[in-house]
């Protein structure tokens, strides 16, 4: 009945004008108006006819009419006036009701049916409608039902384009909706929300019919009438699921139909549904069981994507440069599951507007706060808890969000062996946003991110290491097409040691990276084919590569400072997307960077075509304060394309060239939190990359399940490694003790992914290698006599499955699979005795493999009851980390213990590791 | 000081880890690699070559010495002092007392014809110890060595050590089952209660003072022995040894010791090949492990008596018990050697032996019975 009900009020919005075409009036009058208000127009026609109107001025002075007519009748005069607009109007005999979106129902028009032309028209209409109606999307809002008027309203549509542009958000935070669609049914066009939310949209000008869709979010209809350029705002109600409904969505077709290649997005929800050990949600881990995505061991700092090193990987937390994402080295993660939004990790097809890493960008973004209330949650876990306060500082335009988390990990040492009993290890960090809306045009966002770890064995050293970054960014729409954002920021990344166990050693070790970032980033709407970025962006880095300093008045070390650097990375970049059709898509991107290395600074030189060695020194050269010593400079290209064989089916290729300035010297197998970054210099060559894939994606069963194959083929050089037994803390001659390396990396991913129903998840099989060669003629002795040989991460099968079960609205189990082959290790071939014990001798570098790895975990989350006034919600999850207790080896090593070699298997987390968090959401 | 900080990491990792022996299948490949090791002696103390051969990790024979080679030491003066093997793969000469001044490098040609050389190295003339002294915690003993070189040339140092304690069986012996009958036993030249034992097996131990204003160690650690270890149940002695090196010298080391003695986590430096000093002349990319220095040692010894310890609890490795034998049981019981009969005593009238097995009573087979020259 109701359905029924609102097809007939929906055909009457549509036909309110030619319902009373065939009024009888016989009047004839002539109407010349001009950019006429609607008084205007009232008051001539009541001077004209004697009828007298009955409206509401202050609904419908925002049109304006243009209009020349001569001996009409009134009704047909009107008929005229108020096409194309929401206004309705009845005649009663002299007597005229104007209304806006509702009409007054005199009768039903009996001629009404007899009009072909009308009626073709109107059924039509009302197919469109029962069609959209069968698709399952309901128009339940009244927001949904109203025509909307977009721009400055005429009486009579223009013909061309104008653009739509504003802003998607979440209704009850008031948080921008990042990667939701909108789309037009009328003109079949749509367009995508970036991550502020803001969306552009170019269509014929007239009446649309919009749909706009959101991840998490229940579909919104908007019926619009397209005036000229103009602003929509909307916001989406939460998706409640409900059991018996299985929601079936007709364009979920995002993985198809864009343009991208290699990206995952992960959205807070689906993270935290994950079973992680300690039973806090943590997003690195999540990302590694995305296909193509590695790391050495449980628990290690870095991560590796499609056969790069893990300082090949831009880590950004709100647009800064994360360098060290990991707590506790490795154990968790540095972002904080309660602020973060999404993360979204690039692994093959990286827009231009990203730079200075080679192999992939991980974007983690955080909430901007509940623009709306204040709202918080807390979570207490074993290890760690956290606490997190949002909400709006003045009525809707400003919000916050701080969040903060702390460990209390020393009762865990403190049940280690005496020996240990003074030893302690924590770790806290602070997140904090500040957003707010000057007006329409203008917004800025404030970011900061504190982070802090410290260790202390035995009291006689201590460790520590630090994350600071603040950012501020303001946007500005130029008009509905063209938008730029402008930023400033800053990062930094320190860690130190010291000892006093020794007096007369004591000392303390500081390192310490910084980078001032500047950048513009503008986005143009040209048309719905083309889509035009450019930007230009500028890094200060300033490294203090290492200061080794005296801890106390009796010690005797001498202060050795190795001396500063710095260096400036600058990038313009320009791409355009652009759809040949509805089909065909290319995304052409190229990005320009100029690398300066700058002074002061003393380098040595070196003779050529000789080792570089500390032998071969020929002398130093010393430059002054900020003279550009070295220059780099060279393209990047970035370019993809997608063809659509059916709505459900497109192949992708892209092509991707990257350069990287800086880079992580590192000679452990992970990478430490004590490992050093060395920018270019005249000695060191920046890394170069590039990357050809080739990608199938087909949806199946009305896009609920989506599927992928992709393929890579990677080149790296230039990377660093390390010579043999180099000493990479404090070297004053960093050059003598690195080695360039080139490697190659290929593979392919499938990759399966049902997003809606109970059952939802994803799983991913990769086959990739990733195969490294010292083939440097002057790198003196060479890993492997300069052959290839496998890195550190290569683990040509890596099996992820990861689930979720919803029983009911309040109980769900998440299952986490993972299975991979055993990274490659050094073994010891030999033994020898020397220097007073038996000694081994290794193989060539990772000729051998740890035994393969295989983890099951599982979880069970239990939301509290979902009555709506409360003080606080509920939740909790319970779960088992590695559920079948398997012995997964995390690392083998071979000791001399009284003489004799024994080789042992050391595996953490090598029982059933049961967890327990509480959250609370108040 | 990396290590020393990861540590931590381990130690939370080792809380929720379990660590398992790890006998891999290595494809048995012989690599056959010669091993180098011993110093160019420029005093008058022997110089000693030592060389070898790699086994197969799996191999259970203790060593695989190089034998016939021809060693030589050779002067950047041309002067040749050649080495004589006095056991097998044990090339030595006595003290040579070269000149300081001049550099000298090993020259070696294997039986079969093969020629290695290792590079000139400069004499590194090592200063005395200051002192070699001890300290009593709770948990053990720590030795440490003090050195100092006022013309600052040494700055990096490493030591070695041989260890000699006293060990007592669990039950003296003052008989003797010989010749078929029980007699006294010689408690000179026979006795198998007190016995001497000695260990030269040792982790690397170095230190450098190149980042110090002045060329001194304070404290450098050398061994740490438990106190319930058996080194410090009676009296121990530590020899400790002394050489100043060069810097490439110390580097080889302090490589040797990062990839064979540290814990292998993934925090630790990959396992990487070693840069020593010597070559194949004819074929320089085959790898030879050592590192040739020349120099002298400086050495020192001290004593710990048990009486300068706290009173710490030994236990003896072995669960004894004493049983008495009647002499009518006398051989069957001591004729293959496994009871040793302690001493003679009378029970309820009858003459008896009190006796236990050997583990219990002879000290001979874990230690000698031949007191050291040094001991005190």
């Amino acid at each position: 009945m109701r359905l029924f009900y609102l097809n007939l009020y929906a055909l009457l919005i549509f036909c309110c004008s030619t319902l009373f075409a065939q009024s009888k009036d016989d009047q004839l009058i002539n109407v010349d108006f001009a950019n006429a208000n609607i008084a205007q127009v009232v008051n001539d026609l009541e001077l004209k006819t004697g009828a007298y109107f009955y409206y509401d001025p202050s609904a419908m002075d925002s049109v304006l009419i243009n209009l020349k007519l001569e001996q009409k009748t009134l009704p047909f005069i009107l008929k005229e006036v108020f096409k194309n607009t929401a206004i309705n109007f009845v005649v009663e005999g002299k007597i005229v009701f104007l209304t806006k979106n509702l009409e007054i129902k005199k009768d039903l028009a009996e001629g009404y049916y007899s009009s072909t032309v009308a009626k073709n028209s109107v059924v039509s209409e009302a197919k469109e409608y029962e069609n959209m109606d069968q698709l399952g999307a309901i128009r339940e809002t009244v927001t949904a039902n109203k025509v909307y008027e977009i721009g400055v309203k005429t009486n009579e549509i223009k013909q061309g384009s104008a653009t739509v542009a504003g802003y998607l958000r979440d209704q009850k935070s008031g948080e921008p909706l990042i990667g939701a669609s909108i789309y037009s049914n009328t003109a079949k066009v749509g367009a995508i929300s970036d991550q502020f939310g803001f969306y552009a949209l170019t269509m014929p000008r007239g009446p649309h019919n919009l749909l706009i869709k959101a991840n998490g979010n229940r579909d919104m209809r908007r019926q619009i009438v397209l005036y000229s350029d103009g602003k929509m705002n909307v916001e989406l109600q939460e998706q409640i699921y409900t059991l018996k409904q299985v929601q079936v969505s007709a364009e979920k077709r995002e993985n198809v139909k864009s343009l991208e290649m290699g990206v995952n997005r992960l959205d807070i929800k689906t993270i935290k549904r994950i079973p992680s050990v300690f039973g806090e949600p943590d997003i690195l881990r999540v990302v590694l069981t995305l296909p193509g995505v590695q790391s050495v061991g449980e628990a290690s700092t870095g991560f590796n994507v499609r056969g790069g090193s893990a300082d090949q990987n831009l880590i950004l937390l709100n647009d800064a440069t994360i360098y060290n994402p990991s707590h506790f080295f490795g154990f968790f993660s540095a972002f904080n599951p309660d602020i973060v939004k999404d993360v979204q990790l690039y692994k093959s097809t990286i827009p231009q507007k990203f730079g200075g890493r080679l192999s992939s960008v991980l974007e983690v973004t955080n909430r901007e706060g509940n623009k709306k209330k204040f709202t918080g949650s807390a979570g207490i876990g074993l290890i760690t808890s956290r606490l997190n306060i949002e909400g709006p500082i003045d009525s809707n335009r400003t919000s916050f969000i701080l969040g903060a988390r702390t460990t209390y990990s020393n009762w865990l040492l403190k049940l280690l062996p005496d020996d240990y009993k003074n030893s302690r290890a924590s770790f806290t960090d602070a997140n904090l946003g500040i957003s707010h809306q000057f007006n329409e045009k203008n917004s800025i966002y404030l970011s900061g991110y504190f982070s802090k770890d410290s260790f202390k064995l035995n009291s006689d050293t201590t460790y520590g290491y630090s994350n600071k970054n603040f950012g501020l960014k303001w946007k500005h729409d130029f008009n509905n097409k063209l938008y730029g954002v402008l930023s400033l920021g800053t990062d930094r990344y320190d860690y130190h040691i010291q000892s006093d166990d020794n007096p007369v050693n004591a000392y303390k070790l500081n390192f310490d990276i910084n980078q001032v970032n500047f950048k513009t980033d503008f986005v143009y709407n040209f048309s719905n084919d083309h889509i035009f970025d450019f930007g230009f962006s500028t890094i200060h880095y300033k490294l203090h590569p290492g200061s080794f300093l005296p801890n106390s008045s009796q010690s005797l070390v001498i202060p050795d400072v190795v001396e500063p650097e710095q260096a400036l990375e600058s990038t313009i970049y320009i791409g355009d997307k652009y759809d040949i059709g509805n089909n065909f898509s290319i995304s052409a991107g190229l990005r320009y960077s100029f690398f300066n290395y700058l002074g002061p600074q003393s380098l040595n030189t070196y003779a050529s075509n000789l080792p570089i060695t500390e032998d071969n020194i020929t002398g130093v050269n010393v430059y002054g304060k900020n003279k550009s010593i070295k220059t780099y400079h060279g393209p990047e290209i970035r370019a993809s394309a997608r063809y659509n064989f059916a709505p459900d089916f497109s192949v992708k290729a892209s092509y991707n060239t990257l350069r990287q300035y800086i880079h992580l010297l590192s000679n452990t197998t992970a990478i430490a939190p004590t490992d050093i970054w060395k920018l270019s210099d005249p000695n060191i060559k920046p890394q170069f990359g590039s990357q050809v894939s080739l990608g199938f994606y087909k949806n199946f069963k009305s896009q609920t399940i989506e599927t992928s194959i992709e393929g890579y083929y990677k080149n790296i050089n230039d990377f660093l490694d390390y010579k043999s037994g180099a000493n990479l803390v404090l070297n004053n001659n960093i050059e003598t003790d690195v080695i360039s390396t080139n490697g190659k990396a290929y593979g392919v991913e499938f990759f399966v992914k049902k997003n809606t129903g109970k059952l939802n998840g994803w799983m991913s099989y990769a086959y990739s290698r990733t195969l490294l060669k010292m083939d440097d003629a002057q790198g003196g002795i060479l890993v492997n006599d300069g052959k290839y040989y496998a890195a550190n991460f290569d683990k040509p099968h890596a099996f992820n499955f990861t689930g979720n079960y919803r029983f009911k609205h309040r109980y769900n189990l998440s299952i986490n699979l993972t299975y991979s082959t055993g990274r490659p290790i050094t073994l010891p071939v030999a033994k020898y005795n020397y220097g007073g014990a038996d000694r081994v001798y290794y193989s060539d570098r990772n000729a051998y493999r740890i035994p393969d790895y295989f983890r099951t975990d599982i979880s069970f989350n239990i939301e509290g009851n979902h009555k709506i006034k409360q003080l606080t919600h509920n939740s909790w999850t319970i779960g088992i980390y590695n559920i079948t207790g398997r012995q997964n080896p995390y690392s083998t090593y071979f000791t001399t213990e009284n003489g004799v070699i024994n080789g042992y298997k050391l595996s953490i987390f090598a029982t059933a590791l049961p967890f327990i968090n509480y959250n609370i959401t108040f | 000081m990396r290590l020393k900080v990861l540590k931590v990491v381990l130690l939370v990792m080792l809380f929720f880890s379990c660590r398992k022996p790890y006998n891999p299948e290595i494809t048995t490949v012989n690599s056959n690699v010669l091993v180098v090791e011993g110093m160019i002696n420029i005093g008058s103390d022997s110089t000693i070559i030592k060389l070898s051969r790699t086994q197969p990790i799996g191999d259970k024979t203790k060593n695989k010495p190089e034998i016939g080679a021809v060693v030589t030491v050779e002067s950047d003066a041309n002067d040749k002092y050649v080495l004589a093997e006095k056991i097998q793969g044990s090339y030595v000469s006595p003290g040579l007392n070269l000149a300081k001044t001049k550099k000298y490098r090993l020259s070696i040609k294997t039986s079969k014809g093969i020629n290695y050389l290792s590079d000139y190295v400069e004499v590194k003339v090592t200063p005395p110890m200051d002192s070699l002294n001890y300290k009593a915690t709770e948990d053990g003993v720590q030795l440490y060595v003090n050195t100092h070189d006022e013309s600052n040339n040494s700055r990096y140092y490493r030591w070695d050590y041989n260890e000699t304690w006293e060990i007592y069986a669990a039950y003296g012996s003052t008989l003797i089952w010989e010749n078929g009958r029980v007699n006294d036993r010689d408690m000179v030249n026979n006795n198998i209660t007190r016995c001497w034992r000695t260990n030269n097996n040792h982790p690397i131990s170095i230190a450098s003072s190149a980042k110090l204003e002045k060329d001194l160690i304070y404290n450098a650690p050398i061994a740490f022995i438990k106190s319930d270890s058996e080194k410090v149940s009676q009296k121990y002695s530590i020899r400790v040894r002394q050489y100043a090196l060069t810097k490439e010298a110390y580097e080889f080391w302090e490589n040797l010791k990062k990839s064979t003695e540290s814990l292998g986590s993934i925090f630790d430096p990959q396992p990487s090949q070693l840069a020593g000093n010597i070559r194949n002349v004819s074929n320089a990319s085959e790898p030879v492990i050592g590192y040739i220095s020349a120099g002298t040692y400086s050495e020192k010894r001290i004593f710990i008596a048990r009486n300068e310890l706290p009173q710490w609890q030994y236990v003896y490795p072995f669960s004894c018990a004493a049983d008495t034998i009647y002499p009518a049981n006398y051989k069957a019981t001591f004729e293959a050697g496994d009871i040793i009969p302690l001493l003679e005593l009378e029970v309820s009238g009858d003459r008896a032996i009190l006796s236990t097995v050997r583990s219990c009573a002879d000290c001979t087979i874990r230690g000698s019975n031949k007191r050291p020259d040094f001991w005190q």
